[in-house]
């Protein structure tokens, strides 16, 4: 997996560079907006960290241009703006996800990897969580070794849902539009029945945490 | 420029109106309209009733002096010549009206020859000294037999020789005549004074019209509105009010726009230096793994940790300021998808602790600045957390009670003792248990953030008996 760090601050981007390298990425960096093209051009990246404050062309006026000349590049806006008009504008404009420093390596970490995950999911129809192998395509569910689960059609709407959206919590209400139609209604202790044998099916490839009065959330085992 | 200036208040575009009770009261245009026009007006009305007695006195007084000439005259026609040159008065016992006196006056003639010498009537009458005035009458007031009389003499030789004939009557008719003339123009001064006041009242009313719609139009802008108050349809005596203040609104988003800028700025530079920091010492640790290092890298990451918390904490508060808010910054916030949003990137940190974090949520809606409350509930959960222990829960509620939104974080922890409640919401206050990794600035911020949106946050019970429940109440939804 390779990224493209877009950043002017040394201190900053060599730190980065180094915990994602040693989280197993390969990093370039860059340290101004325009040379980001050239780079696009000749190397393929499935991630790119983009700071905000730029010198010469802001981030903003990056991720606008890029969106423009058709990159899906999945692109992380790092800025040290917390306001949110920053934070709608970049989501606006085509930025796929948005951290405030001062952050933590590991959560930025965390963000790259969900990014990527998510591109590769649209990609490849396939999400990956622990020794879960989600095949979206193929509508099936395959554990740490590699056995299909047997799941009815509401548990795999659950499933695909939470797989959707993991690592965040995702409400019963979403749940329930997941498994019905416009005419079924459902309660939500029918959603907890499901969720629960749900749960005893993904055994120990991955688990479904409750919230209590949220939702659930799909974790790694 | 104002940037960590944290004092309580300042800048604040509201402004503090303490109601002490030295303070002179409040004065109003209206009652000191009053006040200046009733003295004037009263003045006006006794003057009025005092020149209308002075007009009317005196031809009330010839007119009852003309009548009372007139029973002279009578007296004068009943005289005759009698027998040896006397002359004789011919007064019946029943005598004609002129002479008839009313039954609570009196009445007294005399009829004398210039030297004194009482002809007829009553000898001790005075006689009016001669005015020489040509129909030969003179007038005076008199005191006679202790009581006052108005008194006539005339003067004449119709009879032959030179003859005075004096009459008196006690002037209580006059007086009265008088009397009821002063009263029916006491009577209709007062109402036209009355009048007059209240066609002025009303006018006063009137006129201040539009100082009225400009008050209501100020107090009607939410506290944060700095934008241009309108000068069309402003009068004239209003309107350099309306420039001033407008040119007031206008330096006061200056020095906001400014100073929003200049944080925007700080923030900036504060935080990418304390970011590379950060994830410097999070790429050493990695990379000392099992050195001796290690230790003193975890305790500079602790250090930096603080700042980086520190340095967040103070530009919230900065921002939380209410001069730092536009009215464009107020939207519709669901309580509940907010609640959603902060659990989810507090959950880790929860759970890493071994603490339930769950939520209670009724759909309630609040106006207000997203990330300020996000802030805040990011805060409240963050403190609960920190004053937690394992095993424990924390529960985030909101809902609608007697009408008001409210916003609340329960948690089953150590709690807040009662004396502490008040200190805890002041800038940089640690109580003596806090751990050290607070920088006291979190309770100041959803406190300051309260206000912001005229809301109250009160430190409860926590509602298992343990911990504390703190609880932010919205004002009522209109």
């Amino acid at each position: 997996m390779r990224i493209l760090l877009v950043e002017d601050d040394s201190l900053v981007s060599d730190a980065i560079s180094r915990g994602l390298i040693g989280s197993g990425y390969v990093v370039d960096a860059v340290g101004d907006a325009e040379s980001v093209t050239s780079r696009l051009a000749d190397t393929h990246y499935d991630l790119a960290i983009v700071d905000l404050g730029l010198p010469g062309e802001d981030g903003l006026s990056l991720v606008r241009r890029l969106r423009r000349s058709g990159s899906s590049l999945p692109l992380l806006i790092v800025t040290a703006r917390d306001g949110l008009d920053d934070r709608i504008n970049a989501l606006d404009l085509g930025a796929d996800d948005y951290l405030v420093k001062p952050f933590a390596l590991p959560e930025l970490a965390a963000r790259c990897r969900a990014l990527i995950r998510r591109a590769t999911a649209a990609a490849a129809n396939e999400i990956v969580i622990g020794g879960l192998r989600i095949d979206l395509a193929g509508r099936r569910a395959l554990n740490e070794k590699g056995e299909a689960l047997e799941l009815t059609r509401r548990e795999w709407s659950i499933l695909e849902c939470l797989a959707h959206h993991s690592g965040r919590v995702v409400s019963k209400e979403r749940l329930t539009q997941a498994i019905t139609g416009w005419s079924e209604d459902i309660s939500g202790n029918a959603i907890e029945v499901h969720v629960s044998r749900l749960r005893s099916k993904l055994g120990s490839s991955a688990t479904v945490r409750g919230i209590r009065g949220l939702g659930y959330r799909l974790e790694d085992a | 420029m104002r940037f960590l200036d944290i004092s309580r208040g300042a800048g604040s575009v509201t402004p503090n109106f303490k109601p002490s009770e030295q303070a002179s009261r409040p004065t109003s245009v209206h009652r000191r309209l009053l006040s200046y026009l009733l003295a004037p007006l009263l003045l006006l009305l006794v003057a009025g009733v005092a020149v209308d007695h002075h007009v009317i006195v005196s031809p009330i007084h010839n007119a009852f002096d003309h009548s009372l000439s007139r029973s002279a005259l009578a007296i004068v026609a009943r005289i005759h010549p009698g027998a040896g040159g006397k002359l004789d008065v011919a007064l019946p016992s029943h005598p004609p009206p002129p002479l008839r006196a009313m039954p609570d006056e009196h009445f007294f003639y005399r009829v004398s020859l210039p030297d004194g010498t009482t002809i007829a009537g009553s000898p001790e009458l005075p006689v009016a000294p001669d005015s020489q005035s040509e129909d030969g009458f003179s007038y005076t007031n008199i005191n006679f037999r202790a009581e006052d009389f108005r008194l006539a003499s005339y003067r004449t030789s119709e009879t032959g020789e030179p003859l005075v004939v004096t009459v008196a009557e006690t002037p209580a008719r006059r007086d009265r005549a008088v009397h009821r003339l002063d009263v029916a123009f006491l009577i209709n001064d007062t109402l036209q004074m009355a009048a007059v006041l209240i066609i002025a009242l009303v006018g006063i009313r009137i006129a201040l019209r539009p100082l009225q719609r400009l008050s209501r139009q100020i107090a009607g802008r939410p506290a944060v509105a700095l934008n241009q108050l309108p000068t069309e349809g402003v009068p004239t005596e209003v309107l350099p009010l309306v420039v001033s203040l407008n040119s007031l609104l206008g330096r006061v988003r200056d020095s906001v726009l400014s100073q929003q800028h200049f944080l925007a700025n700080a923030a900036h530079q504060l935080r990418t230096p304390l970011t590379g920091l950060k994830a410097q010492l999070e790429v050493l640790t990695r990379e000392t793994a099992d050195t001796p290092l290690q230790e003193r890298i975890k305790l500079l990451q602790g250090g930096v940790d603080r700042l980086a918390h520190t340095a967040n904490q103070l530009l919230t508060l900065a921002r939380a300021e209410p001069s730092a808010h536009r009215a464009s910054h107020f939207t519709a916030v669901d309580l509940p998808r907010l609640i959603g949003e902060v659990i989810d990137s507090s959950l880790d940190r929860a759970l890493a602790h071994g603490i339930d974090l769950g939520a209670d949520s009724q759909p309630v809606q609040v106006t207000g600045v997203y990330w300020l409350l996000h802030e805040v509930l990011n805060n409240l959960i963050d403190n609960a957390i920190r004053h937690t222990p394992a095993g424990g829960n924390i529960t985030i509620r909101c809902g609608v009670e007697h009408g008001r939104p409210f916003l609340e974080v329960d948690d089953s922890g150590v709690g807040i003792a009662p004396e502490e409640r008040q200190k805890v919401r002041e800038r940089f206050y640690r109580s003596a248990g806090s751990s050290a990794d607070g920088c006291g600035l979190g309770l100041a911020i959803v406190d300051e953030v309260s206000r912001v949106h005229g809301a109250q946050l009160s430190i409860l019970d926590g509602s298992s008996g343990r911990g504390a429940r703190m609880r932010i109440d919205f004002p009522a939804v209109a």
